[in-house]
């Protein structure tokens, strides 16, 4: 069943998939459900994105962007911050549990915490289960 | 911000207007001093429950759009910022669409020194084929023969042609599912603050409007038009400005107690499973200014085959474009042909919003980053 | 200089009340028409989008030269191959003066109604909110949304739903308590025990003749709605005729003239072996795409008429826009003339 639920991942060039680079070269084992989108910035990721994820029928949503203070573009984790909240807010209207959606900030350097990050992620997803929406 | 009680010096404004005729004086002030291209105002077109927004460029035709009208659910706001971006305009402007307005200044689509804004104090509207209904059920009186209402003292009151009057309860009426829209029923808004002018008779004495002046533009209205000979003043007595000061408290706790209900969730409500996709409540949402960009036309959400729409990436969308700037007018649920509440949504996400930042759109001063800005700071 | 002026919606039979904006002298958009009883300011998409037609109406022609060659092709033809298409597009007045056209000159007169029927009673908007049991032939909440909101009413007032949709899922079987998906006749010999005097069948379908008279054989009001704003009207006026019999009628035609339709998309049929077709239409559809000649002809916007609506009211409406477009009327005088 776990290997079944699908994850998708909106990364953060500068940082969150660099974290994802570096778990990789290391090796470190991490859940294979996560498909990675690279974006170029958090700050780019809007809410009508993880929306339409979720429509497609993905489980959950985890977003990665650098950590507050260290972005690319200066500010783009800040307003990254503020939309996941009001990403939280719709989704509780829709049925969607809000463990289903995640965030964190990662840098290049963390791949033992992308790889923490995405075990955590798939447990609470497996106790969630698959995404049903009408 | 002053207070003043004012009148029309012109008999025909005087007798015609709500109360004392100082909103249509005030306009024709603008309009004969050629201070402004032209007023957007309500006027009833075949009947009293028929108000639509009319333009006026002269001052002579003003006098049709004197008076007020319960029974006209309008909304001007997106008016203005499609046909009057450039032009010098005075318009007549419920809370709601002050607020409209408001936003839609931020947003950079009313330049707001091209507007003039006369905020009329609001207790709530009545959709119209609801309120002859109501009136036809609840009346002794036929709807025809109505020829002006009023909200007052927590009653709904109609006047007849031959000068009888007949009240009944609005707790009663909107008990049974009349009297005011849904919307109005929650709305803690009762006195558009953000206009240059806020007018109304709560606790004004007969043949008398009671004037709050919000700004400099305000008192230079009142002013020029005092000037012009055209506007009469008075200082209200410290008794007209309390009772005006209990009436809106009032009128808000009406609305507290609404809002205390609990809304469902979109997931929770069937009334969702009959959209069908007709973007009515988009369309007409004033602060849904760029439709012709909307996301939703986009090939990646446009979806003709899936009807109805999963909600989430319907109002979902929408939801995060504008729900934080919802000033709740109720315009999408007057509009959708499947009768579904849509405001509902769209005015819970907005109060989480205020309970996050503090922000209420179209009302809040002090600007807390919006959804979009380079602020350095979390919520 | 910005006006916004009352009409009703073209789109279909429901009768709709739909404001326009007009600024500096254009048409620009529509504007709730919240006071209209039909609707109370609710438009579907078709509705808002109605005035389409006018925003892309055809540019101005030498009419006077094209009604010329008209009256030669009405001359050199033999009346009895000569067809004239009516609608429930064009208004009550424009309908007689149709009819009054086609039968002095001899012509056939073709007039299409869904392959649905006039009748004397039917019910109201008002009865089908108040019905207990409403019957739904078609997926009406989405093909005519403002007479799909009454059903909605019905059944928030307690009213039990059937429902008989073709497309497997609808909003129309969203709110039905019983689907139905086979056929027409099926779902009418299913639900004939249940139907009382408190029930309504409202349809805008059926599968053939037969299932009409299944539907007039219950003991309960019946409301046909009509793909067209003026059908009903037009039905008063004219008799309709099936499908099979226009496929007959266009099979002896050999001038074919349509005045304000879409017969084309409409009809299944092999249209190119009518020799001359002649349209009249505001702005291009397909049948004006296969025609010889198209007139161009006002739009509703611009004219004063009136429309029987699915429940049998006669409502006008004026033009809200001047403009020097031949109407039909005036393009039946010209060729009369």
């Amino acid at each position: 069943m776990a290997d079944d639920l699908k994850i998708v991942g909106l990364l953060c060039n500068w940082c969150c998939y660099g974290g994802a680079d570096t778990a990789g070269t290391a090796r470190m084992q991490y859940s294979p459900n996560i498909r990675i989108i690279r974006v170029m910035c958090s700050g780019r990721i809007s809410p009508s994105m993880i929306f339409k994820a979720f429509q497609e029928g993905a489980d959950g949503v985890f977003v990665g962007g650098c950590h507050i203070g260290d972005c690319h573009y200066d500010a783009g984790n800040y307003k990254w911050s503020r939309r996941s909240k009001i990403v939280e807010d719709i989704l509780e209207e829709f049925g969607i549990e809000k463990e289903r959606f995640c965030h964190e900030w990662i840098s290049a350097s963390e791949g033992e915490k992308f790889q923490r990050t995405m075990e955590e992620f798939r447990k609470e997803l497996n106790k969630l289960g698959p995404l049903e929406l009408d | 911000m002053s207070y003043v009680l004012a009148k029309s010096q012109n008999d025909d404004i005087h007798k015609a207007g709500e109360c004392g005729g100082a909103v249509t004086s005030i306009l024709k002030y603008l309009l004969d001093e050629g201070i402004v291209d032209g007023v957007l105002a309500i006027s009833p077109c075949d009947d009293v429950y028929d108000g639509v927004p009319t333009f006026v460029t002269d001052s002579e035709d003003l006098i049709k759009t004197a008076g007020s009208y319960h029974c006209a659910p309008t909304m001007i706001g997106d008016l203005v910022q499609k046909y009057f971006f450039d032009k010098k305009v005075a318009v007549t402007a419920k809370p709601c669409d002050m607020r409209a307005i408001e936003e839609l200044i931020t947003r950079h689509k009313i330049k707001r020194d091209n507007i003039y804004v006369i905020g009329l104090n609001c207790g709530g509207t009545v959709s119209p084929v609801s309120g002859r209904k109501m009136i036809d059920l609840f009346y002794e009186a036929d709807p025809d023969d109505v020829i002006s209402e009023e909200i007052d003292k927590g009653q709904f009151i109609i006047e007849l042609a031959d000068g009888s009057e007949e009240a009944v309860k609005i707790h009663d009426l909107e008990n049974e599912g009349y009297g005011r829209r849904t919307n109005c029923q929650r709305c803690d808004v009762k006195i558009p603050r953000k206009a240059n002018l806020a007018c109304g008779n709560w606790g004004a004495e007969d043949g008398w409007t009671f004037i709050e002046i919000n700004d400099e533009k305000g008192q230079e209205l009142i002013d020029g038009a005092k000037k012009a000979g055209i506007l009469e003043t008075k200082t209200p007595a410290q008794g007209a400005i309390d009772g005006r000061a209990k009436v809106e408290g009032i009128m808000i706790k009406m609305a507290n107690k609404v809002q205390n209900a609990v809304y469902p969730t979109v997931s929770e409500m069937d009334e969702w499973s009959r959209c069908i996709s007709c973007y009515a409540c988009r369309d007409v949402c004033p602060i849904c200014w760029c439709f012709e960009n909307c996301e939703l036309n986009k090939p990646y959400f446009k979806d003709e085959t899936n009807i109805p729409p999963t909600p989430i990436a319907f109002q979902g969308v929408r939801l995060s474009h504008m729900s934080f700037s919802c000033v709740d007018c109720g315009q999408c649920d007057d509009v959708c042909p499947m009768d579904i509440p849509v405001s509902l949504i769209f005015d819970k996400l907005q109060k989480k919003y205020f309970n996050r930042t503090g922000y209420v759109a179209g009302v809040s001063d002090d600007i807390k980053p919006p959804l979009y800005s380079p602020e350095k700071t979390e919520l | 200089m910005l006006e916004i002026k009352h009409t009703l919606c073209p789109s279909c039979s429901v009768g709709c009340g739909i404001n326009v904006v007009l600024n500096e002298g254009e048409v620009v958009g529509t504007f709730p028409y919240k006071r209209h009883p039909v609707n109370a300011g609710k438009n579907c998409l078709n509705g808002r989008n109605s005035i389409d037609c006018y925003l892309n109406k055809f540019e101005n022609v030498d009419e006077d030269a094209l009604i010329g060659d008209i009256k030669k092709e009405l001359q050199s033809a033999d009346s009895s191959n000569v067809t004239v298409i009516c609608s429930g597009n064009n208004t009550i007045e424009e309908t007689e003066v149709i009819k009054e056209f086609a039968e002095s000159n001899g012509f056939n007169i073709g007039f299409y109604a869904d392959n649905l029927k006039n009748y004397d009673e039917v019910a109201s908007y008002d009865d089908v909110e108040n019905a207990q049991k409403v019957f739904v032939i078609g997926d009406l909440l989405y093909e005519n949304p403002l007479i799909g909101r009454r059903v909605v009413h019905a059944k928030q007032n307690g009213a039990k739903i059937f429902a008989f949709v073709k497309a497997e899922s609808s909003v129309t079987s969203n709110i039905a308590d019983e689907c139905f998906n086979a056929s027409v006749g099926e779902f009418l010999d299913a639900c004939k025990g249940e139907v009382d005097e408190n029930s309504v069948v409202i349809f805008n379908q059926v599968d053939d003749a037969d299932d009409l008279a299944k539907i007039e054989a219950l003991n309960c009001k019946i409301l046909p709605v009509f793909s067209k704003s003026n059908t009903k009207g037009a039905l008063n006026i004219l008799d309709a005729k099936s499908k099979d019999e226009m496929f007959e009628l266009l099979d002896n035609t050999k001038v074919l003239l349509v005045f304000n339709d879409d017969i084309v998309d409409e009809l299944e049929f092999d249209f190119s072996k009518i020799s001359k077709i002649i349209s009249f239409a505001p702005c291009a559809n397909k049948t004006t795409e296969i025609s010889d000649i198209v007139v161009p002809i006002k739009t509703w916007l611009e004219k004063d008429g009136s429309f029987v609506n699915a429940m049998g009211e006669t409502q006008t409406f004026n033009a809200a826009i001047e403009s020097d477009v031949l109407s039909e009327i005036e393009v039946i005088e010209k060729l009369n003339g």
